[in-house]
């Protein structure tokens, strides 16, 4: 009885499976790679733009003439910003798609989940999530990541904070994976320069932060570093304005983003500072993938993808291959270890196909990583909300 | 103390922004007995409606709320005819777990048309009015103003209208009014257009204190329900009392408790009311 | 292609556990349990913590989770028993996203919203396929004894009094039977279950996270009953699997419309699944497998 229901249920799921398009599996097809982003969920802010990214760097570089004369096919699956959905779109995109790669994934809690298929599989993950746990997972060099990892990032926040005068910050932040080793951070660095820190960690989900806004305030910070994403801090920045808070205002590059400029009017977004992972001044990179996206000021996780699949695509041209063996194998090679200096996949795979080293610096950063697939080096972008645009300040 | 205060005024201008969904939800249970889950989606719609006339029509705001308004009425309306109403054959449960699809689907209708960017009103913001301890911003003076002017309006239309009055009799006993020639098939349109319409006004107002994406009225969702709970389901005057009380406690509770605690301390809430009374604050015990 | 079948019916599976959880507490005590998500996290999260963290063996984990999901779902259930059904569909949904809440903010207790990886899988990963196949053996077990269980409950008269009660409350408490414990029992097991369900998720994927428990599970799983038949085992196993085969078949239905912006694939994608439950809904309310009419008892 129960064997006949359940081989009911599975040829019921095998049917479902069986009714997709087939798959044509050969060597000399496209090379296949995956996008998996957060298109809905809370995260559904950033991946759409993301996803668009790698396609138009995939059409760039096929228009090119393709990876050792091979298209490039990139296939995007949702996330859902949940790590069970995640995980069942990797499978998808690792077993029926056969992806040499899945590139783009932004939740920490996604790429945790999604990594023990990835590096079973043999599958290259890229990841822009910021947790410290991630790389720290037995991926058998099957992960790397460009977004550097948080303790660097707080640091440089408790830094930017003390450059521009303050001696007490609060840190207001949503329960993220790294808020509190950000926190740490920050209270290091401000604490040794004789300056002092709290902490503040609301619901990204309320509607209005008045009465957090109130609390914080009450301790008169002189700085206010901001820990979320574009939509609470978007909540967040106006309920700063409306309360008259006067300090600097600090926050992540990938929420004090275009999108969030534009929606909130000039004079409230007026002297935010931010802060983004950035490859050194006078790489074209940036300029590069603005075009691209099709904006001027793009965020850093567009910048980070655009170098991923660019990685990718000049890894598998080394390689001479189309699985993540390949890329695993090749992407320190392309990546790091000195070589004529390349900002775009176009550029680095024609060097390639004619014998020669290249070492690839992004958009998003010099793109060195460890042995673990951490970035070893990162400058940053300064920025500041100037009359309704993001101006550069410095990069340092 | 002064931040009691404040504190206190921040959670009346919460309750009654979040009064105004309430009462939508509140008014479509007490006619059609279901718990509407879509709520949230309509009260997206609206507010998607309210920014589309505002920003592409450039609507002054109090037109670009009433846009709101018929827009989500509208939105409820026809899906309430399409799909909710044929569900309720089987029940007024299949009624409940249909719109939570209903729902589902128009999130990501409205995901598909507009992306799911930030989008923000034309309207410029203004700091806040300071009155001796407490502050309160212009914006929010006039959004507790649109949400007591909605909720006034219904109240008369509930008290001086024929159909208002068929509407609560109904609620009250759907047999006694179908005996009393009271069309119901009218009467249950009517109280999904004003609900759904009252659900995008309270979506709008977010909108306007804050921005707008696919998600803003999935994040009222919990509140709203809470409210509608702790003051009786079905009972209009229970939302509004049920919305305060849900409003002024999330707020406060940030002073003691971690902000990120605030869901879980309006559930609490619900459990203490519930346990005291079953049915709510001004619900009927009746079943 | 193998893996992802075998992959997707270790998913199936465990959403038959969450399926007949559903089934018991909704379809047959009446008590509609929009928390399911907050007991599939329950679960998950003691195995995960028993096992990874205190290293006790997986099958201890497995009981350590039924015993902490059926006591939670006592707990829940006693505190709103009272309720008429409507509320307590809003304070269960309520529950469940308490769960998520102090999940993501108790970092000492729960490891925060960085989650628990490394959970201990229950065949060897590194058998390739062989782990597929052999965890979906584990989880089908689990599903027969689980659909065993329950087949026997019914037939009992216990089953039958919940019916009864599920119909007519007034009625079955005159015939002295006591609404109360029968429904606060047959909650206490349907929250064991989903408990079990989530245990074995996290003993799957290796990974317990706060983001894995939202209320979508609990949409879905809804979805699979009522398309099964809310009332029946056999229907809340069959619907899980077809849900499952369902939802995996969107991707490549959203695929098939070109000119399409990513976003607007995925949002194509997910009205196709609410439309689905909605003709699903419509066209059988009572599912695939209705409800056998009962030997009708003398009146």
């Amino acid at each position: 009885m129960i064997n006949r229901r359940f081989f009911l249920g599975s040829s019921l799921a095998l049917s479902g499976t069986l009714a997709m398009p087939a798959v044509l599996r050969a060597q000399s097809g496209p090379i296949r790679l995956g996008t998996l982003t957060p298109l809905t969920g809370s995260g559904g802010a950033y991946g759409p733009v993301m996803a668009s990214v790698v396609k138009r760097a995939a059409e760039e570089i096929n228009k090119a003439g393709g990876v050792n004369g091979r298209e490039l096919l990139i296939l995007s699956e949702d996330d859902q910003t949940n790590p069970e959905a995640g995980l069942r779109a990797a499978r998808k995109l690792i077993d029926v798609d056969k992806v040499a790669a899945i590139i783009g994934t932004w939740a920490s809690s996604v790429t945790t989940a999604v990594a023990p298929v990835a590096w079973e599989s043999g599958t290259f993950l890229t990841t822009v999530s910021g947790a410290d746990s991630i790389t720290l997972l037995p991926h058998r060099g099957f992960l790397v990541r460009t977004q550097p990892n948080t303790t660097l990032q707080g640091r440089k926040f408790g830094e930017f904070a003390l450059e521009s005068g303050a001696k007490n910050v609060t840190f207001l932040s949503p329960q993220t994976p790294f808020t509190d080793s950000q926190y740490a951070e920050i209270t290091k660095v401000v604490t040794a320069a004789g300056g002092k820190t709290t902490k503040l960690v609301y619901d990204d989900k309320k509607t209005t932060l008045r009465t957090e806004v109130d609390s914080v305030l009450r301790g008169k910070p002189d700085a206010i570093i901001m820990g979320g994403y574009a939509t609470d801090t978007a909540i967040l920045v106006r309920d700063l304005y409306r309360a008259s808070y006067r300090g600097k205002l600090i926050g992540f590059g990938y929420a004090v983003n275009k999108q969030l400029v534009e929606a909130l009017p000039p004079d409230v977004s007026e002297g935010i500072l931010t802060l983004s992972p950035s490859a050194a001044a006078g790489s074209n990179g940036y300029a590069h993938v603005a075009r691209l996206a099709g904006m001027e000021t793009p965020d850093t996780y567009s910048c980070q993808v655009y170098d991923q699949i660019s990685l990718v695509a000049m890894a598998l041209g080394l390689g001479r291959g189309d699985t993540g063996t390949v890329i695993r194998d090749n992407i320190r090679k392309v990546s790091q270890g000195g070589g004529e200096r390349v900002d775009t996949a176009v550029d680095g795979l024609k060097l390639i196909a004619a014998g020669r080293k290249v070492d690839y610096d992004g958009a998003s950063g010099p793109c060195d990583f460890t042995e673990t697939g951490d970035v070893t080096d990162a400058k940053f972008r300064y920025e500041q909300v100037r009359g309704g645009k993001i101006t550069l300040i410095k990069i340092a | 103390m002064e931040a009691l205060l404040q504190t206190l005024v921040n959670g009346l201008v919460a309750g009654s922004l979040l009064a105004v969904p309430a009462l939508g939800f509140s008014a479509i249970f007490a006619v059609l007995r279901f718990p509407n889950f879509a709520i949230g989606a309509l009260a997206t719609a609206g507010a998607y409606g309210a920014w589309l006339a505002n920003v592409g029509l450039g609507a002054p705001i109090p037109v670009a709320v009433a846009i709101g308004f018929v827009v989500a009425g509208l939105a409820g309306v026809a899906v309430e005819f399409a799909a909710l109403d044929r569900l309720g054959r089987a029940g007024h449960l299949m009624k409940a777990i249909g719109s939570l699809a209903v729902g589902m689907v128009l999130e990501n209708v409205i995901r598909f048309a507009f992306g799911n960017d930030l989008k923000a009103f034309d309207l410029p913001l203004a700091r806040d009015i300071v009155f001796g301890p407490v502050r309160i911003g212009p914006q929010q003076l006039a959004s507790v103003g649109f949400a007591l002017a909605a909720m006034a309006a219904f109240w008369a239309f509930l008290s001086l209208t024929s159909l208002g009055r068929s509407m609560r009799a109904v609620a009250d006993n759907p047999n006694l009014a179908r005996l009393k020639g009271v069309d119901p098939t009218v009467v249950a349109l009517v109280t999904v257009f004003l609900g759904a319409g009252l659900c995008g006004v309270g979506g709008t107002l977010i909108g306007l204190d804050a921005s707008l994406d696919p998600l803003t009225g999935g994040r009222i969702l919990l509140s709203v329900f809470a409210a509608a709970v702790v003051g009786g389901l079905g009972s209009i005057p229970g939302a509004v009392v049920g919305a305060f009380l849900i409003g002024i406690t999330e707020e406060m509770s940030s002073l003691a408790l971690a902000p990120a605690y605030r869901l879980a301390v309006s559930f609490a809430v619900i459990f203490l009311v519930l346990s005291f009374r079953p049915a709510g604050l001004l619900g009927r015990a009746v079943r | 292609m193998l893996t992802y079948i075998l992959f997707a019916l270790v998913i199936g599976s465990i959403y038959a556990l969450l399926a007949q959880s559903l089934m018991l507490s909704w379809g047959l005590a009446g008590l509609v349990n929009l928390g399911l998500a907050g007991f599939f996290a329950i679960g998950a999260y003691a195995s995960a913590m028993a096992t990874t963290w205190h290293h006790a063996p997986i099958p201890a984990g497995l009981a350590i989770a039924i015993i902490v999901g059926g006591a939670v779902g006592l707990l829940v259930c006693i505190s709103t028993l009272k309720l008429r059904d409507d509320y307590l569909a809003i304070v269960t949904l309520g529950f469940a996203e308490v769960v998520r809440v102090v999940a993501s903010n108790e970092v000492w207790l729960t490891g925060g919203t960085d989650g628990i990886p490394g959970v201990p899988v229950m065949v060897p990963r590194d058998l390739g396929l062989g782990f597929h196949a052999g965890t979906l053996a584990v989880v089908v077990v689990a599903v027969a004894l689980v659909y065993g269980l329950q087949r026997r409950l019914l037939a009992a008269p216990w089953g039958r009094t919940l019916r009864a009660i599920r119909e007519d409350q007034t009625v079955a408490s005159v015939a002295g039977k006591s609404t109360v414990r029968f429904k606060a029992e047959a909650f206490c097991i349907a929250s064991a279950i989903a408990a079990l369900a989530g245990a074995l998720y996290g003993h799957y994927t290796s990974y317990v996270a706060p983001d894995q428990f939202q209320p979508l599970v609990t949409i879905y799983i809804f979805l699979a009953v009522t398309a099964g038949g809310n009332t029946r085992p056999a229907g809340a196993v069959i619907g899980a699997y077809a849900l499952v085969a369902f939802l995996e078949a969107t991707r490549f239905l959203a695929d098939l419309v070109p000119g399409l912006a990513p976003v607007q694939a995925a949002s194509l994608r997910e009205i196709i699944v609410g439309l689905g439950l909605l003709l699903v809904l419509s066209v059988r309310p009572n599912g695939i497998l209705p409800e056998r009419s009962q030997k009708a008892p003398a009146r």
